[in-house]
């Protein structure tokens, strides 16, 4: 590999519905550049690998260090966060695309906001306001605190679902994230108190049912979430509710 | 129709095509696949075992109700999430993704092998009028026939591997939609007791083409009384 400069190819659109394009570009090497690192040079001096003058390209990014999730995209094909795709442990030219799953807004970056409707449509939140003073909800033990925390690492990047065969731009999958949040906020002793609804919210097309136990939203997740428990415990967790609906109510 | 009863009817459907894998047509399969080796045994206790089932009381309602409508729901739902996914095996090459991929195309190819043993065995059976003790010796002859060539054997040996593949891990998908397997050692200790089960359906399948083909043998009727 030629260390004196880094290769990137990309993967280009100007507006949402606009064609997309492939352009190269070519930076000098430095030591421990991430992706955003190159993304930040080619803002400099936005010129393509034939001399071409373009726009700058655009992408999303905020925390850099894989806590936020923005500047997830697809990183030699295979869906990551750019801040700790490393340029030393890549294969060239890196080539970068948006998301396949979400809608392109601009080049790198893509609107994901139909994660957030999934998260309001599951009550992904504890409910604490009353009129007046509810008082201290129950306690929670230890290993429910820790079950809690792997799954509260959830930063609704995406990696899971555009990675998911059964999610796709056009349909209304859910997906692991969703489950994962559902399950997160049922064991909370005061979330719980929401339960029934957010079973009766992924009870439905695009709901749990519709996972296809692929694994892979599992195997691509950056926080490492137990998301096939998730999907496994919200099958259960379903599976009762349905029961209960059918033989006790 | 409202969203909300298109949401219960979705689901319901969906949780029961798991099921209906399981309780009839996986137990259906487990059956057919036991009542079959016996003809590794011997060609008599084989012929018994059809006259048994070619003399229930209600056999078509049986045959209809608990094979032929469960295994046409499961597949037309099947279908339906066959062309509700995208298989990526390639770009995200992980065991289970590949699983995914190959009990889509199980699916397809044990749909198109059972119109096949359908069309050359059940359906001229009865067209014919060879029932009750005259389905035996037909039934035999039919697969004597079939075994005789390679393409018979060919197309059973297919259809038995799609088949038993995708039950034992149909069996495993379901144990997880229906949440009966959570916890990661859970899921991955199961689908090898799961596989090992599939693994001795195939070879019970397999060993009685095999001794069809080896010995293919021809019977009487049953005489009753």
């Amino acid at each position: 590999m030629n260390k004196k400069i880094v290769k990137l190819k990309i993967k280009r659109r100007d507006k949402p519905d606009a064609k997309a394009y492939w352009q190269e570009f070519t930076i000098p090497y430095k030591e421990r550049l991430n992706v955003i690192a190159c993304l930040q040079d080619i803002q400099r001096n936005p010129t393509t690998q034939s001399g071409e003058s373009v726009n700058p390209v655009t992408w999303d990014c905020n925390c850099l260090e894989e806590v936020c999730g923005s500047c997830t995209m697809l990183v030699n094909g295979k869906v990551r966060q750019a801040c700790t795709a490393l340029i030393d442990s890549l294969e060239q030219p890196v080539i970068l695309e948006p998301m396949s799953k979400f809608p392109v807004v601009r080049d790198l970056q893509v609107d994901r906001s139909r994660m957030f409707e999934n998260l309001k449509k599951v009550k992904a939140w504890v409910d604490i306001d009353g009129t007046h003073d509810i008082g201290e909800g129950p306690l929670m033990s230890d290993k429910v605190r820790a079950q809690r925390y792997a799954l509260s690492e959830c930063m609704s990047c995406g990696c899971c679902l555009e990675a998911c065969p059964q999610f796709s731009l056009t349909n209304n999958f859910m997906g692991a994230a969703t489950f994962s949040q559902v399950r997160l906020f049922n064991l909370h002793p005061s979330g719980s108190m929401l339960k029934e609804e957010r079973l009766e919210a992924v009870m439905g097309e695009g709901g749990i049912t519709d996972c296809g136990n692929a694994q892979v939203c599992v195997e691509v997740c950056p926080k490492s979430i137990p998301l096939t428990e998730s999907i496994a415990d919200i099958g259960r967790q379903t599976t009762l509710q349905t029961l209960k609906n059918i033989f006790m109510k | 129709m409202d969203q909300r009863t298109r949401d219960q009817i979705h689901y319901l459907i969906l949780k029961t095509h798991s099921l209906t894998g399981l309780i009839p047509v996986g137990a259906f399969l487990v059956l057919h696949f036991s009542i079959n080796s016996l003809r590794t045994v011997g060609v008599w206790p084989y012929q018994i075992s059809i006259d048994i089932i070619n003399n229930l009381p209600f056999l078509m309602w049986i045959e209809v109700g608990f094979i032929i409508i469960p295994i046409l729901f499961h597949s037309l739902v099947g279908f339906y999430i066959y062309f509700s996914g995208k298989p990526n095996p390639f770009r995200y090459n992980y065991p289970h993704n590949w699983m995914y991929t190959l009990q889509r195309i199980s699916g397809a190819i044990i749909f198109v092998f059972l119109v096949y043993h359908l069309a050359t065995t059940v359906v001229p059976k009865i067209w014919y009028g060879n029932i009750q003790f005259a389905a035996a010796p037909y039934l035999i002859d039919i697969m004597n026939q079939e075994f005789k060539t390679w393409d018979g054997r060919i197309i059973y040996a297919v259809g038995i591997i799609a088949a038993t593949f995708h039950f034992s891990s149909g069996l495993w998908g379901f144990c997880v939609s229906w949440g009966l397997l959570i916890g990661r050692r859970a899921q991955r200790n199961a689908g090898y007791v799961f596989a090992l089960f599939g693994l001795v359906l195939a070879i019970m399948g397999l060993a009685t083409v095999l001794e069809f083909s080896l010995h293919p043998v021809g019977v009487e009727a049953t005489q009753p009384g």
